[in-house]
């Protein structure tokens, strides 16, 4: 998977690169405007992750470019401006999602799998992990070809877990990619725990073997 | 001053002739009675004694044969006159002369009553031309002051009603005195500056908060790039925990703040018909896990549909910020009540005994609780939101319920 990340924060892009390795991605980075209308027009992208605010221009101009030539390139805005109104205009000019800085790796990496895996068209919408098989159309989880049972919840747990395997997710990012907006009210996370175990029982009833590791301290890991 | 002159030169001649007129006046009716009295004076004088004669044509006079001198004397006395047919004020001299040898005593009167009437026709005159010249004076320089002054009390005007914030720059009239001229251009560059501080401070804000974003997400992704590192100590674990943990309390702040920002830059200008209800409920949903893990029961009643004209954003801000405070300070299986009346709603829960702090409540930063969720900001936020819209926000505490009410004051 070819990735573009169009970003002129040179720290901010390698810690990117450096997440999103593990992946398998090829990545790529553009830190202005004038690179990235270059290495747009000469290649094809799985998927591009676009900062609005460059140094010499628009990134949304990157954006519009990409769609007058009718390419397929997934695009990712990020901003640190998350407006309203810039997220309306965004996806209005064809953006497949927009993610607000700052955001966790891990989050970016969840959104980046699920553009990527909209923009294929051919299959790739099942995922398999030895004895586990998601299909993210139907949105439906099997253990050794028999389905189970999982709440939305519990699903989106799971998926997100599973896109970002082999890698410790925090807390923090776990409660914010269930929850959105309602994270900062709980007051601890017991919600994720109660989650997380009612997840790990039913994957391990169905004979699924327990890959969620609790990382001690941190959070928690898709181990495979 | 040319007023003083002519009303002056108008009065003199009619003085002049107003007093000649008296003047005739009185010759006029002297005349009359001496007339008169000349014919009663023969009949009654004939072959009288010789002061009587004399007595008889010039009935002022009065003489008779005295045995001493008098000196010159002069006094008042009320008498009759015959003219005027009333008792009128004389002056009298009396005196005495010598004539053949032997003294006599005379003495000589005379009516002071027209002398009366010509005073009291000059000091009419004298009033009612002071009068004309006061009055006169007075208008005249009432309409010159307010002519002179109009451009200042125009510019102090302007400047009552001038707000900072505003963009257009203050408009004064153009004048042709030059020390008002000059105030005038003297207070234009200061409003202007003044100004150009505010929004160049309203900009600062905002730009610091979204500049601040930037390294808060380099910090967030080093950060998530320390736990994947291996091997991790438990203590480091812990650390990079505490880490990420202050770095998400940084990035809400930022948020809360750069919101902050706006509202006060007036941002948030487009409104709609905000039904209160639909708001307590979506975002009750949006709420509902957090609801369930405190085990906490919602219970909303409306006694009467309010909407408000508002941004829709800012109204889910501020209910928002209410119903997580409320949720955030609540006990476990406590209660939520949520009332909606026709201009105004109340946000109650149950939660610590001891009711809150108001003097401190509404400032930024001020938390009422160890929760190191709580940000300050969020009253202070609500209340910003409740200005926008004349609102009133109040806190109170009564049978063991803090209650948040918030009232519109125009529907």
């Amino acid at each position: 998977m070819k990735l573009l990340i169009v970003e002129d924060e040179k720290e901010l892009s390698k810690s990117i690169v450096a997440y999103l390795k593990q992946e398998n991605y090829l990545c790529e980075i553009a830190p202005d405007f004038k690179t990235a209308l270059d290495k747009t027009e000469s290649f094809d992208y799985d998927c591009v992750l676009l900062d609005i605010t460059l140094p010499d221009g628009n990134g949304l101009n990157v954006l519009k470019e990409l769609k007058a030539n009718n390419k397929t390139d997934g695009v990712i805005i990020i901003s640190a401006k998350n407006s309203t109104d810039d997220r309306i205009i965004g996806l209005n000019l064809g953006a497949d999602d927009y993610l607000a800085k700052p955001f966790h790796l891990s989050e970016l990496s969840a959104r980046i799998a699920a553009v990527i895996r909209r923009r294929r068209f051919d299959g790739n919408k099942i995922l398999v992990l030895n004895e586990l098989t998601i299909d993210t159309l139907a949105k439906t989880i099997s253990v050794n070809n028999k389905s189970i049972d999982l709440t939305r919840k519990e699903y989106d747990l799971l998926l997100y877990l599973v896109t970002n395997k082999n890698r410790v997710i925090s807390k923090n990012a776990i409660a914010e990619h269930l929850s959105g907006d309602e994270a900062d009210v709980f007051d601890n996370f017991d919600f994720i725990y109660v989650h997380m175990k009612n997840l790990k029982k039913k994957l391990v009833q169905a004979g699924c073997t327990d890959y969620i590791k609790s990382v001690y301290g941190m959070g928690y890991k898709f181990d495979i | 001053m040319i007023y003083s002159v002519l009303v002056l030169l108008i009065s003199v001649p009619a003085f002049y002739y107003k007093i000649k007129s008296i003047v005739a006046e009185d010759v006029d009716e002297d005349l009359m009675a001496q007339k008169a009295g000349m014919v009663a004076k023969i009949e009654k004088v004939f072959a009288k004694n010789p002061f009587e004669f004399l007595e008889a044509f010039e009935p002022d006079f009065y003489i008779r044969p005295a045995t001493f001198m008098q000196k010159d004397t002069f006094y008042n006395i009320m008498e009759y006159d015959s003219l005027s047919k009333e008792n009128v004020p004389h002056r009298v001299l009396e005196s005495s002369v010598v004539l053949n040898g032997q003294p006599y005593l005379i003495k000589i009167k005379s009516s002071l009553l027209d002398n009366d009437s010509i005073i009291t026709s000059i000091v009419l005159v004298q009033t009612i031309l002071t009068m004309l010249i006061m009055a006169g004076l007075l208008f005249i320089t009432r309409y010159h002051s307010k002519k002179l002054w109009r451009p200042f009390y125009a510019t102090l005007g302007r400047l009552h009603e001038y707000k900072i914030e505003s963009e257009k720059s203050i408009q004064l009239e153009k004048t042709d005195i030059d020390e008002f001229s000059d105030l005038n251009q003297t207070i234009n560059s200061l409003t202007n500056r003044n100004h150009q501080v505010y929004l160049s401070q309203k900009e600062f804000t905002e730009n610091a908060s979204h500049e601040m974003q930037t390294p808060l997400a380099v910090f967030q992704s080093k950060v998530e790039l320390l736990m994947q590192t291996s091997p991790v100590t438990d203590e480091q674990a812990e650390l990079i925990t505490g880490l990420s943990q202050a770095g998400q309390r940084m990035n809400r702040l930022n948020k809360a703040l750069l919101l902050l920002a706006k509202i006060d830059n007036n941002q948030f200008t487009e409104t709609e018909q905000v039904n209160i209800e639909n708001t307590v409920q979506k975002l009750a949903g949006q709420y509902k896990n957090a609801l369930s893990q405190k085990n906490i029961s919602l219970h909303t009643r409306v006694i009467a549909d309010a909407s408000i004209e508002a941004n829709q954003t800012l109204m889910e801000i501020l209910i928002g910020n209410l119903l997580s405070n409320a949720i955030r300070h609540n006990v476990p299986a406590g209660r939520i009540n949520i009332l909606i009346d026709k201009s105004r709603f109340t946000i109650s829960n149950t939660g610590r005994s001891t009711p809150l702090d108001i003097s401190r409540l509404f400032q930024r930063f001020q938390k009422q609780s160890a929760d190191p969720n709580s940000l300050g900001l969020g009253l202070k936020m609500a209340k910003r939101i409740c200005n926008l819209y004349n609102a009133d926000i109040n806190y109170s505490f009564a049978e063991c319920l803090h209650s948040f009410s918030v009232s519109f004051n125009n529907s």
